[in-house]
């Protein structure tokens, strides 16, 4: 509990008191492979079965009213199948984004209409992507390369980035995490642009997990995730993510049909 | 004879030169209004027109989109000189030819940021451009320099940015990946209509190296005809010619690319290049029921107008008649024809209208002159219809003659009702009116 208020501490003073936080690099890069961290990550996260949860996210945006979103999202992890439907706030209900393997489709039922999207287009113009509440798939991805071992505020922490694999479409190309060293959870993230500006930096202060019968083991999940972009300071996104469902979903479940059923 | 009967027509009109003045100031009013929104009209289609061809697109335009997978496209044309090479020889009517790079971004300043759609240029080649565009801050040659930008005032303004600041522009790039530039704000132009709001302009450079593109890639090239109006069938020949030629070609579509991209292109499965041939007024066309309002609206209070003129002449004529009752009677009784009775109160009408026209139509000129060179500034609501941001008339000289002709001759329909009901009265019945 304490290690979890020290996080949430450091996440509210994200920014330059954060930043001078990670400044100290106690273990000079490459004393560590970081593949296995990176694939034990991956492991923790990893489902196998079908995923039902329930989100909050709140959107703050320079200019603008905040916004909380409610969503319901399924994952049939195998198939590469997700479905993101929004239940609030009212304008938004109904909503959804559908993928199904490589592609990413949106409905608004006040349309009426299927719009093909990028799968790494920003989840209902908030900072969360799909990837965000997708399992975690860095070592498919990424390549790795240790930077160091560093204290992220009150933790003991491995220094990583992550460079896209060639031929892999993702919407950072460059990511440096940090990762507890005591229990593998990322506790921070930041994703960089082609041209090296940094554009994103996430923070998972809280991280749960729940039995899987797919798995017949645990799967971790961060409870909540604090995304700040750092191109408009202004804005930033709060996701919090609860009634984790691991049991088999209804197998119309990832279609249009299924959907736009659930708009009406 | 026909001098005659001017004579007699025009003494009858100053013999009620009060009544008649009255009317002929109406019909004076109702021509100059016609002539000013009109010109009104004129004046947002031209300025949606220059807009439209400096800012966004050429008279024809070979644009195209590129999708990596089935499910992600970009506006592209690839391996453009080529394509370039077969439009020139396909197209004799070219003046000169550019090609733009296509983008969308998002600008962010110290102060705010904005969306921004992204026009890479090659600021030498563009000829139109560098005639139309006026710089209000900056140099607009500077816009040659790698990673520079040259923004509207609204953009500047809404930015808090002047020449000489930076700005970074972020856009995920044809795969999704995102990126960034940073860029130096080199020249901010006065307005060109709203267009001009939307777009921003970079090195066709600099927007290559945001959106990862090789030397070969663009958006699309614009051509610029030596005769605009030709646009069309141009437009029509080309697609079928490039065709011919071996290219891909999507079948035209009256719409923008950008609504192209979001609402059709990614949805339809198919990977690769595609070109995609369009005029400027198709590129615009999401701007065409604006247009269509302000010509509706024009259309009604004008035709409303007119109705109010013509039952006014209708209503003068019939007091006209009763009061000369006595006189056309005695005109019979002497010997005077009913088609010459007819075409004595028709000849007075027309003249009014004639004289009442030419009148309105003169006035209304002067008065759209006027206005332009005021070059009064629009506040947003009324730049959201007429698509400009000063008011601006434009009146073709010899469009004045044909106004002329419609409210005269529609006048004088309108006079043909009572003037046949003076031709048919009985000489006996007309001499014995008390009245």
């Amino acid at each position: 509990m304490n290690r979890t208020c020290a996080l949430l501490l450091l996440t509210l003073l994200a920014g330059p008191t954060a930043r001078a936080a990670t400044a100290t690099v106690e273990r000079p890069a490459g004393a560590v492979d970081p593949n296995p961290i990176i694939r034990a990550i991956d492991e923790r996260q990893r489902n196998q079965g079908d995923w039902k949860a329930l989100c909050y996210m709140e959107a703050k945006e320079k200019g603008k009213t905040d916004v909380v979103y409610e969503l319901l999202v399924y994952r049939r992890d195998l198939a590469n199948q997700q479905l993101f439907l929004f239940t609030k706030p009212k304008s938004e209900a109904g909503k959804g984004y559908l993928r199904l393997e490589k592609n990413m489709w949106f409905y608004d039922p006040g349309v009426g209409r299927w719009e093909r999207r990028t799968e790494r287009e920003r989840i209902g113009g908030t900072e969360t992507r799909r990837g965000d509440l997708d399992e975690s798939k860095l070592a498919e991805e990424y390549d790795a390369t240790y930077l160091g071992e560093e204290k992220l505020g009150a933790y003991q922490v491995h220094r990583i980035e992550l460079k896209v694999k060639p031929d892999v479409d993702v919407a950072f190309p460059v990511v440096q995490l940090w990762v507890d060293q005591a229990t593998n959870n990322i506790l921070k993230r930041q994703e960089f642009a082609l041209s090296g500006r940094l554009m994103r930096t996430a923070y998972y202060p809280r991280w749960k997990k729940v039995y899987s019968e797919s798995k017949k083991g645990d799967v971790w999940y961060p409870e909540e995730m604090r995304f700040f972009d750092e191109i408009e300071k202004a804005n930033s996104t709060h996701i919090v993510i609860q009634q984790i469902d691991l049991r088999s979903l209804e197998a119309n479940i990832f279609t249009k049909a299924w959907l736009e059923s659930k708009s009406r | 004879m026909i001098a005659t009967d001017l004579l007699v027509a025009g003494r009858n009109l100053l013999r009620h030169s009060r009544r008649n003045l009255f009317l002929g100031a109406a019909i004076a009013a109702v021509a100059a209004l016609l002539v000013l929104f009109l010109g009104l009209v004129d004046g947002t289609r031209a300025a949606m027109m220059e807009s439209a061809t400096t800012v966004m697109c050429g008279h024809v335009n070979v644009g195209g989109f590129f999708k990596i997978t089935s499910g992600s496209s970009a506006p592209l044309v690839t391996d453009w000189p080529r394509v370039m090479e077969d439009v020139r020889r396909l197209v004799p009517e070219i003046d000169y030819a550019t090609i733009r790079g296509r983008g969308y971004v998002k600008a962010i300043s110290d102060s705010d940021s904005m969306d921004l759609v992204l026009s890479g240029i090659q600021i030498a080649k563009e000829r139109r451009f560098r005639r139309v565009v006026q710089v209000i801050d900056g140099k607009l040659d500077d816009l040659g320099q790698p990673n520079t930008i040259m923004l509207s005032e609204k953009q500047a303004e809404r930015l808090k940015v002047k020449a000489g600041d930076a700005l970074t522009l972020s856009a995920p790039t044809a795969r999704g990946v995102n990126n960034t530039v940073d860029v130096r704000v080199v020249a901010v132009m006065r307005s060109i209509g709203l267009l001009s709001n939307i777009f921003a302009f970079l090195p066709e450079e600099s927007l290559r190296r945001l959106y990862q593109l090789n030397d070969r890639t663009t958006g699309a090239i614009h051509l610029f005809l030596k005769d605009p109006a030709q646009a069309p069938q141009v437009m029509s020949r080309l697609l079928e010619d490039l065709r011919r030629a071996g290219y891909r070609v999507m079948d035209h579509d009256a719409q923008p690319y950008w609504m192209k991209l979001f609402a059709k292109v990614n949805s339809e499965d198919w990977t690769g290049q595609k070109l995609d041939v369009t005029t400027w007024l198709d590129e615009v066309s999401f701007l065409d029921s604006i247009l269509k309002v302000v010509s509706g609206l024009a259309t009604i209070l004008i035709s409303v107008l007119l109705f109010i003129v013509v039952v006014g002449i209708m209503n003068t004529l019939w007091i006209a008649i009763r009061e000369r009752t006595r006189e056309i009677g005695t005109l019979r009784a002497i010997g005077m024809q009913r088609t010459k009775v007819l075409w004595l109160f028709l000849l007075e009408a027309t003249l009014l209208a004639l004289a009442g026209a030419t009148v309105g139509v003169l006035a209304g000129w002067g008065a759209g002159a006027l206005l332009n060179l005021a070059d009064l500034k629009v506040n947003e609501g009324l730049q959201m219809l007429i698509m400009q941001d000063h008011l601006s008339v434009v009146v073709h000289p010899r469009a004045l003659a044909g106004y002329v002709a419609f409210i005269t001759l529609l006048t004088a329909v309108g006079a043909l009702l009572p003037s046949l009901r003076a031709a048919r009265l009985r000489p006996v019945t007309a001499m014995h009116h008390i009245g």
